[in-house]
């Protein structure tokens, strides 16, 4: 099996996702690749009034249905219309879903990637949380992830709260998550993966001890891949 | 896909959407216990976003914000916009109502947000404070000049 590797040729390796309150953290990691910075974090005027409005409200279930598909797609393509850059898909960590799914949720993101011919921003968190929220088995999901398509890799920390697991970046990242980490590196060599937290910020000593907890297991997955 | 297509898909997200802001009913087939889930997620998360934008009034409030947004939320829920400015304004009439007193800063703060959120005509809005010294605070929003504001000081009572 040839591992699938990304159109991103760049090695990004562990980043962050950049907040006024870590900036100082931030700068004491001497091994940090790169960082994300998301205009909501450089002022509100930075977005315009109806983005600000959309991630207010949350992110959006979509039904996982050819009819839904085909929308997106289109909307993917008005977009890559009107922006003189690549785009790279997230796909969300949902508590609720809508009922009848044609199909689930790697052959949805799969395709839409497929159609699109846009990169993955794989967020790790996501399917550990739909695994567990709504019963399959995440590594199997992940498998079938379109993981040459990867752009990076998020990952995220959350919070099990009355049997159902909250994504909220504001909590540790959990073990589990960092096993997928761990499971996606054996199987693909994504260019880079990189935390995100959002707020409850924790120390800076925290914070770094968990971009190592990371990169370790980045490396665990790496040497597995290597020797397969 | 044709139009009709888009707009009946778009109808049934904005129900989804009124569903989990706005305690609607949920479109048929969700789970309820996870619907309510989904709710007090982002009603968690529409109270951290309105806490960061009005720092004043989240200061006044201390320890009862989360309670009290939280009331505010299930009660009158979110504003059409669901943005945080006004969403706050909308959490401090609230609280207004609500008979809930704030300090002086968390009244400046709103009033600025409200003049803020006025894009046409002539705006004026006073506010009588008591730090550091009685004084009237008023706003003045006018097209082209933007915002004004002066206080006059009031005599000691």
């Amino acid at each position: 099996m040839t591992t699938p590797t990304s159109p991103i040729t760049t090695r990004l390796g562990g980043g962050a996702g950049w907040r006024p309150q870590i900036d100082g953290a931030l700068a004491q990691v001497e091994t940090l690749g790169f960082i994300e910075v998301i205009a909501e974090s450089i002022g509100a005027g930075a977005l315009p009034d109806g983005v600000v409005a959309a991630r207010e409200r949350g992110l959006q279930v979509v039904p996982h249905t050819r009819e839904a598909l085909e929308i997106l797609c289109e909307n993917v393509a008005i977009a890559q219309e009107a922006l003189p850059v690549p785009l790279a898909l997230e796909h969300v960590a949902a508590l609720v879903q809508w009922p009848s799914p044609e199909m689930d949720e790697a052959t949805f993101v799969r395709e839409l990637i497929e159609r699109t011919g846009a990169l993955l921003l794989l967020d790790l968190s996501n399917p550990y949380a739909n695994a567990l929220n709504h019963g399959y088995e995440a590594l199997e999901a992940l498998a079938r992830f379109p993981l040459e398509r990867i752009a990076y890799v998020h990952v995220g920390g959350g919070v099990l709260r009355d049997g159902v697991y909250h994504d909220t970046h504001s909590h540790p990242v959990v073990p589990g998550v960092l096993h997928l980490v761990e499971e996606l590196c054996a199987i693909a060599d994504p260019p880079g993966v990189m935390l995100e937290h959002d707020d409850d910020f924790p120390p800076a000593s925290e914070l770094i001890a968990e971009l190592k907890a990371i990169a370790a297991a980045v490396r665990r997955g790496g040497e597995r891949r290597a020797c397969a | 896909m044709p139009a009709r297509d888009r707009s009946a898909y778009a109808e049934r997200q904005a129900q989804l959407l009124a569903a989990l802001l706005r305690g609607d009913d949920f479109p048929s087939g969700f789970v309820a216990a996870r619907a309510e889930a989904a709710s007090s997620a982002l009603r968690r998360k529409r109270g951290r976003t309105v806490a960061h934008d009005w720092p004043a009034l989240t200061l006044c409030l201390g320890d009862t914000f989360t309670a009290r947004f939280d009331a505010f939320d299930r009660g009158a829920g979110a504003t059409a916009s669901g943005a945080p400015l006004p969403d706050g304004l909308a959490f401090a009439r609230w609280l207004e109502t609500a008979g809930v007193v704030l300090d002086d800063d968390a009244r400046v703060e709103i009033l600025l947000g409200r003049a803020a959120l006025r894009r046409h005509g002539v705006w004026v809005r006073a506010a009588r404070l008591r730090e550091p010294y009685p004084r009237l605070l008023v706003v003045v929003r006018m097209p082209f000049a933007g915002l004004v504001q002066r206080s006059v000081r009031l005599a000691e009572r």
